[in-house]
């Protein structure tokens, strides 16, 4: 990706180890993605994009700058990205995946971090990946406690808005989320220059809703029998998601979603028939973690859906268009976006009803609950979710891992038996 | 067992490569667009290649020569795609 090498200078990036980083992604990529026969055609797009991760979404963004646009880094699918596309703003996602990142992470942060908050934390403060350099701004959010403290230190490198997610879903903790977003709806207002109007902002609904409704397009696909897709593209597809234009985001995702509606009805399917289908949930699989993916579908079974924030909490409830006014949007969106079920909000009941709806949608025959290493949060939400699974008669798998390749054998044991369990 | 040969089309920018990628794919030659291995990479400033199996190279070949299709050089590489490796980034 030496093509790139002016605009990562420009960047202010630490060429040298970057450079490290751009060696193994190749070797990874080609593992998870071209080792698979049969992939849809319309991957074709995703695999460009990851083939120059650090180079076309950046140079596009670096050129939208120099027009006077403004970029907003974001960590979490609570902050409304149409906030800030209503000001002609633009979102990338900055959640990191790789354990490259996690050494930098632990210079500041204590080893019993979260990785996503420390490869996030590394990646800014080593300069080795250029969304973390372009964006003017980091919006964070309360939703644990690791985050609150790494905004902090960022904060000290990066300017920094935090949204106080409520720990509750009350009406009164609604419409105090309602409070959040417009008070981040001004704040944007006064980082872009620009006025955020009913109008502006009832197109931006329009266009994030779009995308949601093309990444449910992709996702119902995998309800089907046949199973014309992979757990790998379609992770692939939804964490490029965060920080690729939306509408082109839309436009891929449409033209995905028409490839794969077409190969079920001509019965195409990537596994073979009686492949055991899994269901993912637990914490985000930030790009380019796609360990578990990668040894699921390669110990003879096959992800048909993630239930997690790179997955069906991204996509999954839209907000109402019918507003006109900006108190009315503000609501619709607050409305939308509390449905989402984190783990941060006590009680969180609403995750076990979503994973028991999936599973009967998604035609699953086991369920994996993985966390992240010291992800308390998540960690402890086993226990209610094993629990309702094993009393709806679901077969589950609880793993913690981290982005270490050192845990991989152990889990292609763990894995492999509990698909040997559901063979039977 | 020794490892599998493929062949990677090498190119001096990513457009260059989407242009013989759908080119390759009107005349229905299989390949797929993978990451440029850094193996092979050398001093080229792109970070896309096409990837094809041996068995479709002479038709690649044969295509990229008829439409004086724009790249650097097609290359063997052994031993890059496993899936059971856990290299992960």
């Amino acid at each position: 990706m030496s093509d790139y090498v002016q605009m990562w200078k420009d960047l202010g990036m630490d060429l040298e180890t970057h450079d490290l980083l751009c060696q193994v992604l190749p070797t990874a990529v080609g593992d998870v993605f071209l080792t698979q026969e049969n992939r849809p055609k319309a991957m074709d797009f995703w695999d460009l994009v990851i083939s120059e991760v650090h180079g076309i979404r950046p140079a596009e963004l670096v050129k939208a700058q120099a027009e006077g646009r403004k970029v907003f880094g974001t960590f979490c699918v609570y902050v409304p990205d149409e906030v800030v596309i209503a000001a002609n703003g633009i979102v990338t996602g900055l959640c990191g995946g790789s354990q490259f990142w996690v050494p930098g992470g632990e210079a500041v942060l204590p080893k019993s971090t979260c990785p996503l908050i420390k490869a996030s934390v590394g990646a800014r403060l080593g300069k080795t990946c250029p969304f973390f350099r372009i964006a003017d701004i980091y919006v964070g959010e309360t939703t644990c406690d690791g985050k609150k403290k790494a905004y902090e230190i960022l904060g000290e490198d990066v300017p920094m808005y935090v949204m106080d997610v409520p720990q509750m879903k009350r009406p009164e903790d609604i419409v105090r989320w309602k409070g959040e977003i417009a008070a981040f709806a001004k704040k944007v207002e006064e980082v872009t220059g620009n006025t955020i109007t009913p109008e502006k902002l009832a197109e931006a609904i329009k266009i994030i809703n779009a995308r949601r409704k093309a990444m449910k397009r992709v996702y119902d696909c995998r309800k089907s029998e046949c199973l014309p897709i992979s757990g790998r593209d379609v992770l692939l597809m939804t964490q490029i998601s965060f920080f690729d234009d939306p509408v082109r985001c839309a436009q891929m995702c449409n033209r995905l979603a028409d490839e794969l509606e077409q190969r079920i009805k001509d019965g195409v399917s990537v596994v073979p028939k009686g492949t055991k289908r899994i269901l993912v949930t637990g914490t985000p699989l930030a790009v380019p973690n796609w360990k578990l993916h990668n040894i699921i579908e390669t110990s003879g079974a096959a992800v048909v859906c993630e239930e997690m924030c790179t997955g069906t909490r991204y996509f999954e409830n839209l907000v109402d268009e019918s507003g006109t006014t900006l108190d009315e949007q503000f609501m619709a969106l607050s409305e939308r976006y509390m449905k989402t079920n984190c783990a941060c909000f006590t009680p969180n009941t609403g995750r076990i009803d979503d994973i028991l709806r999936m599973i009967k949608e998604y035609k699953v025959d086991g369920v994996i609950d993985c966390n992240l290493k010291f992800c308390c949060l998540y960690d402890t939400e086993k226990y209610a979710v094993t629990r309702a699974l094993k009393e709806a008669g679901v077969h589950v798998l609880s793993l913690e891992t981290d982005y270490t390749d050192t845990d991989a054998e152990q889990l292609r044991t763990r894995i492999g038996a509990f698909v040997e369990m559901l063979n039977g | 067992m020794a490892d599998i040969v493929r062949w990677y089309i090498l190119f001096a920018n990513y457009e260059q490569g989407m242009a013989l990628h759908d080119l390759l794919d009107r005349h229905e030659i299989k390949n797929r667009i993978a990451p440029t291995p850094r193996a092979i990479q050398g001093e080229l400033s792109c970070g896309i290649s096409l990837l094809i199996e041996e068995r479709e190279l002479d038709a690649a070949r044969k295509c990229i020569e008829e439409n004086h299709a724009p790249h650097h050089s097609i290359v063997p590489l052994a031993g890059q795609l496993k899936s059971h490796r856990d290299k992960y980034c």
